[in-house]
C-alpha cells in the first residue's frame, strides 16, 4: 500500500491542455473517486497515474518515489478498465494469473494467489471457462480478480460500473466497497456518476475542463459546494439556482417580483448584491396556507416513496422532491416552505460561494 | 402476393450475373469433371469414355507426381515462410502507426502484390542469376561460394518459394494490419500493466487472437501457393526452350498434356486432383472456423 501525491500536473496534446494543473493527495488505503462530466479529464489523469499518457508536467509520486518516468509495470499499479480488458482468449483463472506468469512466478504459486482472489469475489466456479461465457457483472469481478491478484500498491478504476444495467451496477458498487473494506489498497477511482462517488469514496475529487473544481469528503461536498457547479454536479436531482438580490436586512434575498427567500445566516454581502440563491429539491416542503414561496407547477413526477414536482417560483425554474403523495394539477399554484439552513449562496457574476 | 412478386424481381435482378457466372465459374468446372472421364486430343471426333484410367495412369505417371511433389512443397514452403513474416511486418508497420512513413511501408509491402507477375519473375531471375546475379555476389563477398541457383532442382524450388512469398506478402500482410486494427487497445493497455513486454503482448494476445485472420490468410496462400505457374514458367524454364523441366509444377504438367501432347482428358484429370486438394484445404478451413466460432 502507498499514498499517491499528484503536483501540478499537466497535459497537453499539442497547443491544446486538456489538465491544467492539477493537485491532488491521496492518503495511504483510501478511497478517492475523481468525478466531473465527460471531457473533465479525469481519465486521463488516471491514466496518467497508470503510465498509458504521458505526463507533461509536475509530477506524480507512489509511495513516495517520483513515477514520472517509470515503465508502467514497475509502478506496482493494477487496474480495471471500462470495459474491463480480459483476454478472451484464456480462461478466467488465465486471465488472472497472466501478470503473475509474465513475473515468471512458480506455478504453485500463481494457482493459490488465483484461487484466493477467486474466493474472495466469488469466482472459484468460474475459473475454468472464457470471459465470453461470463455475464456482465461477472467479467467485471474477473477483471477485479486481476488486479486483486497482483497485490498492487494501488488500485485504479476507470469507470468500471458504466457498462452494467443500473441494479446490477448498485450491487457491485457495494460489492466494491466492500472488498476495499476488506483489503485497504489505496485507490483511486473514475466516474461521471456522482452517485457512485457519493456513495463509495472516502474522499471526492471534482474536476471540470482539467482542473480541480473542489476536494473533500462525499457530504462535505454536499452541504458546502464551493461554487454553482459543485453544487449542481453533486446530488440528484441537482441543485435549484434563483437569481436574487441581497436583502436590506441581510437574512433573505429577493427576486426581482420581491419573493423572499430565507437563508440560514446573514449575507456575507452588502444589500443589493446580485447573488444566485441555491437550494436543493430535498430541502424544500409544503408551506401551510398563506405562507411559503408560491410555486407554479409545471410537472408532477410520482415515484411512489416521493414525488418530484417541477415549477417556476417567479419566472425561474425550480424542482422539490416531496414526501408526500400530492393531488395537484399541473398550472395550479403549491406553497413551499424553504429550509433556510440549507440553502446556499453564491455570488452571481463568479459562481463562487459567499459564505 | 406481393412476396411473390418481389421474389420473382429478386431473381431476375440477379439472373443476368448468375447466367455469366455460371457460364464462366460452373460449366468450366462441370466440363473438366466430364472430360476427365473421356479420352480426347482435341482435334479427333472420337471421344471415347474411359472411366477412371485417367485417374488410374496419373498414380503411375512419374511426371505427375513429381509435379504434386514440388506443387506441394512450393505451396507449403510459401505458407511457412509468408504467414510469419507477415505477422511480424504488419506488427512492426502497425504499432509504428504513428510513424509518417506507416503508408509508405505499406505500400512498399503491398506493390509486389499488384505488380505484374512476369517482369517481377524476371527482375527476380536477374537476381538469382548464376554470374551476374547480386545474389551471388553478395555471398561470394562473405566468402561463401557462389550457386547455381536457377539450374540446381532442390535451389530453383527455393527460388519459386522465395518468389511467391514475396508476392503473397503483401496481401496477407494488409489482411494482418486489418486484424490487428481490430484488436482493442485496452487489452494491449491491460497487458501493459499486467508487466507485458511488446514482444511478449505480440505472442500471448496478437498471435492468439489473430488465429481467424491466420487461418484465413493460410489457405488462401495455400490455394495460389496450389496453383502456381507463371512463377516456375519464368524463373525455371531456361534449360533448352522446355518450359518447366527443370520444377515441374501441376498447373505446367497440365498444360503440357492438353496442349502439347493433345491428351485433354488426361490433363482435366489432374485438374480435378488440383480442384480437390483446393476443396479440402477450403472445407478444412470452414471447418476450423465454426469450431472457433462454437467455443
Amino acid at each position: 500500500m502507498a499514498s499517491v501525491e499528484i503536483q501540478n500536473v499537466r497535459k497537453a496534446y499539442g497547443d491544446f491542455e486538456t489538465i491544467k494543473g492539477v493537485s491532488v493527495d491521496v492518503p495511504d488505503g483510501a478511497f478517492v473517486v475523481l468525478v466531473g462530466p465527460s471531457g473533465c479529464g479525469k481519465s486521463t489523469l488516471l491514466r496518467m497515474i497508470a503510465g498509458l499518457e504521458e505526463i507533461t508536467d509536475g509530477t506524480i509520486r507512489i509511495g513516495g518515489r517520483v513515477i514520472n518516468d517509470v515503465e508502467p509495470k514497475h509502478r506496482d499499479i493494477a487496474m480495471v478498465f471500462q470495459n474491463y480488458a480480459l483476454y478472451p482468449h484464456m480462461t478466467i483463472a488465465e486471465n488472472m494469473g497472466f501478470s503473475l506468469r509474465l513475473a515468471k512466478k512458480p506455478k504453485e504459486e500463481i494457482a493459490s494467489r488465483v484461487t484466493d482472489a477467486a474466493r474472495i469475489l466469488g469466482l472459484t466456479d468460474y475459473l475454468q471457462r472464457y470471459p465470453k461465457q461470463l455475464s456482465g457483472g461477472q467479467r467485471q469481478r474477473v477483471a477485479m480478480g486481476r488486479a486483486i491478484v497482483r497485490n498492487p500498491k494501488v488500485f485504479l478504476f476507470d469507470e468500471p460500473l458504466s457498462n452494467l444495467d443500473a441494479k446490477l451496477r448498485v450491487q457491485m458498487r457495494a460489492e466494491l466497497k466492500d472488498i476495499h473494506a476488506r483489503i485497504r489498497t489505496t485507490t483511486v477511482y473514475v466516474t461521471h456518476d456522482q452517485i457512485e462517488a457519493m456513495t463509495m469514496a472516502d474522499r471526492i475529487v471534482v474536476m471540470r475542463d482539467g482542473v480541480v473544481e473542489q476536494v473533500g469528503a462525499p457530504l462535505d461536498l454536499y452541504d458546502k459546494p464551493v461554487n454553482t457547479f459543485v453544487a449542481s454536479f453533486i446530488g440528484s436531482p441537482s441543485m435549484n439556482f434563483l437569481a436574487a438580490r441581497v436583502a436590506e436586512d441581510r437574512k433573505s434575498v429577493a427576486t426581482e417580483n420581491g419573493i423572499r427567500l430565507p437563508l440560514g445566516i446573514e449575507a456575507p454581502a452588502a444589500p443589493g448584491t446580485a447573488v444566485t440563491y441555491g437550494i436543493r429539491p430535498e430541502h424544500l416542503a409544503i408551506a401551510s396556507v398563506g405562507e411559503g414561496v408560491p410555486m407554479t407547477v409545471t410537472n408532477i413526477e410520482p415515484t411512489g416513496s416521493e414525488t418530484f414536482v417541477q415549477g417556476t417560483v417567479d419566472g425561474q425554474k425550480i424542482s422539490a422532491q416531496l414526501r408526500e403523495r400530492l393531488f395537484i394539477r399541473t398550472g395550479e399554484v403549491l406553497n413551499l416552505a424553504l429550509a433556510p439552513t440549507n440553502s446556499h449562496v453564491f455570488d452571481a457574476a463568479t459562481g463562487m460561494r459567499l459564505g | 402476393m406481393l412476396k411473390r412478386k418481389r421474389f420473382i424481381f429478386a431473381i431476375l435482378a440477379i439472373l443476368p450475373t448468375l447466367a455469366i457466372f455460371a457460364y464462366v465459374r460452373l460449366y468450366p468446372i462441370a466440363d473438366t469433371l466430364r472430360l476427365s472421364l473421356f479420352k480426347w486430343d482435341i482435334l479427333s471426333k472420337r471421344k471415347p469414355f474411359i472411366g477412371l484410367a485417367n485417374f488410374r495412369e496419373l498414380m503411375g505417371d512419374h511426371l505427375f507426381l513429381d509435379a504434386l511433389v514440388n506443387t506441394t512443397i512450393i505451396a507449403f514452403g510459401v505458407l511457412f515462410l509468408t504467414i510469419p513474416m507477415a505477422l511480424v511486418i504488419a506488427a512492426l508497420i502497425f504499432h509504428r502507426t504513428r510513424s509518417r512513413m506507416a503508408g509508405f511501408y505499406e505500400t512498399a509491402v503491398f506493390i509486389p502484390h499488384v505488380v505484374s507477375l512476369v517482369p517481377a519473375a524476371m527482375a527476380w531471375k536477374w537476381i538469382f542469376d548464376a554470374r551476374l546475379g547480386p545474389l551471388n555476389a553478395l555471398l561470394t563477398f562473405f566468402g561463401i561460394p557462389a550457386q547455381n541457383w536457377l539450374f540446381d532442382p532442390v535451389l530453383s524450388v527455393i527460388c519459386i518459394i522465395v518468389l511467391c512469398s514475396w508476392q503473397a506478402l503483401g496481401y496477407a500482410v494488409l489482411i494482418y494490419i486489418v486484424g490487428f486494427k481490430n484488436l482493442p487497445v485496452s487489452l494491449y493497455e491491460a497487458a501493459k500493466l499486467d508487466g507485458a513486454s511488446g514482444p511478449q503482448s505480440f505472442w500471448h494476445l496478437s498471435i492468439p487472437m489473430l488465429k481467424p485472420i491466420t487461418l484465413y490468410v493460410s489457405v488462401v496462400t495455400l490455394v495460389s501457393g496450389f496453383n502456381v505457374y507463371a512463377q516456375a514458367f519464368v524463373l525455371a524454364s531456361d534449360a533448352q526452350g522446355a518450359p518447366g523441366r527443370q520444377v515441374r509444377v501441376l498447373v505446367l504438367d497440365m498444360l503440357e498434356n492438353s496442349f502439347r501432347n493433345y491428351r485433354v482428358g488426361y490433363a482435366a484429370s489432374e485438374a480435378v486432383v488440383l480442384l480437390v486438394i483446393v476443396l479440402v484445404l477450403t472445407l478444412i478451413q470452414f471447418s476450423m472456423l465454426r469450431e472457433r466460432s462454437k467455443a
